[in-house]
């Protein structure tokens, strides 16, 4: 049963490991800084979400620490519902700066309509 | 019996290292504050691990102030490329 | 500036209570009444940023058995599928992108509903909303997709798929 447990909370943290390589090859690989920023989301998505999965497991039936337990999910939680202001923020923030991709987008409705 | 949590932790740390790289070489300012952003976040995720790892609850602690810090500094660069920053 | 009322004040109260009571995970009595001081304190400082509509909506139970389904069951689903296409992308070199800002109508009235949409998407990896704008009722997402291969309403049904029925259902009505 343990044995069987360890197994499911280490693929869920290999799970979680995975999407943030991706996340982190994506900011490195990607061309243009707007395609970046859509990388960096799979970081504090299911990489957050995988690693907070298989810790709480950890801390709940293996530990029984029940006030590890709930910092581990206020963590969880508060990583993704902040996120996505800080994206909100940023990406707007460096549109307004002037900031472009070299190759110029498919569709550009929000440089079309505030000119 | 707990060599899985440490070797993801340093995993994690490694990883934050590598996306300092974007930090380091990124044309613009919203790149480095995206690395920036990624590498706070992963280095959260591996002191998670370091606390089931050590059993020392102040990880955890340390952790949460990690994840509040870190929007509050994107939200106050997003703001000021907004209001007219240099790129 | 919305002014400060009794049951705004008392539901942010309630909240910043029960964060402080999980974060500090005890029940010894000065614990306990510290935290009621500092979180009143907060709620008499930030309801009116807090609340912008009704202030008993967080605690109605039909209402939130339907958000804890949307949070756990419909929203992963979509999350999941968003990722797996993410990680295809990376992995296959970077080169199959096509990025642009498209422009979709939401069919959403209140605050919190389109706030809630905005962060669902931005959530799911491949699309980052970056303005708002109201031309009368109607309101308009701009939205930054990696893939842009439709416009307007089209686009709308690709990035909001079943994200936006369920959040009418929680918000509305």
């Amino acid at each position: 049963m343990l044995a069987w447990l360890r197994i499911v909370i280490d693929v869920l943290i290999a799970c979680g490991a995975f999407f943030a390589l991706v996340g982190v090859l994506g900011i490195l690989r990607m061309p243009d800084t707007f395609c970046r920023m859509q990388a960096s989301t799979c970081v504090n998505t299911l990489g957050v979400i995988g690693l907070c999965l298989g810790a709480l497991l950890y801390a709940i039936v293996l530990k029984q620490d029940a006030g590890s337990a709930v910092k581990i999910a206020l963590i969880g939680l508060l990583i993704l519902v902040t996120n996505p202001i800080g994206a909100h923020s940023i990406a707007k923030g460096a549109y307004k700066a002037g900031i472009r991709p070299e190759k110029p987008m498919e569709t550009d409705d929000l440089g079309r309509d505030s000119e | 019996m707990k060599t899985d949590l440490i070797v993801f932790a340093v995993l994690f740390a490694a990883l934050a290292a590598v996306s300092l790289i974007r930090l380091v070489k990124g044309p613009t300012s919203a790149d480095r504050m995206v690395a920036a952003d990624a590498a706070d976040i992963l280095i959260c995720c591996a002191m998670v691990l370091f606390a089931l790892y050590s059993g020392r609850g102040i990880y955890l602690d340390i952790a949460i102030i990690g994840a509040l810090l870190g929007i509050v500094d994107t939200m106050l660069v997003g703001r000021f490329l907004e209001k007219g920053g240099k790129k | 500036m919305r002014k400060t009322t009794f049951p705004a004040v008392l539901s942010t109260f309630l909240v910043c209570y029960a964060f402080w009571l999980l974060l500090t995970w005890s029940v010894a009595a000065q614990e306990l009444i510290a935290g009621a001081v500092v979180s009143l304190l907060a709620a008499l400082f930030a309801s009116r940023f807090f609340i912008h509509e009704k202030a008993g909506w967080l605690f109605n139970p039909a209402k939130f058995f339907v958000g804890l389904f949307y949070w756990v069951c419909v929203f992963p689903v979509e999350l999941i599928k968003a990722n797996c296409d993410m990680a295809g992308r990376v992995l296959g070199g970077c080169k199959n992108v096509k990025p642009g800002i498209v422009k979709i109508p939401v069919d959403l009235k209140s605050d919190y509903g389109r706030a809630a949409l905005a962060n669902s998407i931005t959530l799911t990896p491949g699309t980052i909303t970056m303005e708002i704008t109201e031309e009368g009722e109607q309101a308009y997402y701009y939205v930054h997709w990696i893939d842009a291969q439709s416009d307007g309403a089209e686009a709308g049904e690709a990035i909001k798929g079943r994200m936006e029925k369920w959040i009418r259902r929680f918000w509305e009505k």
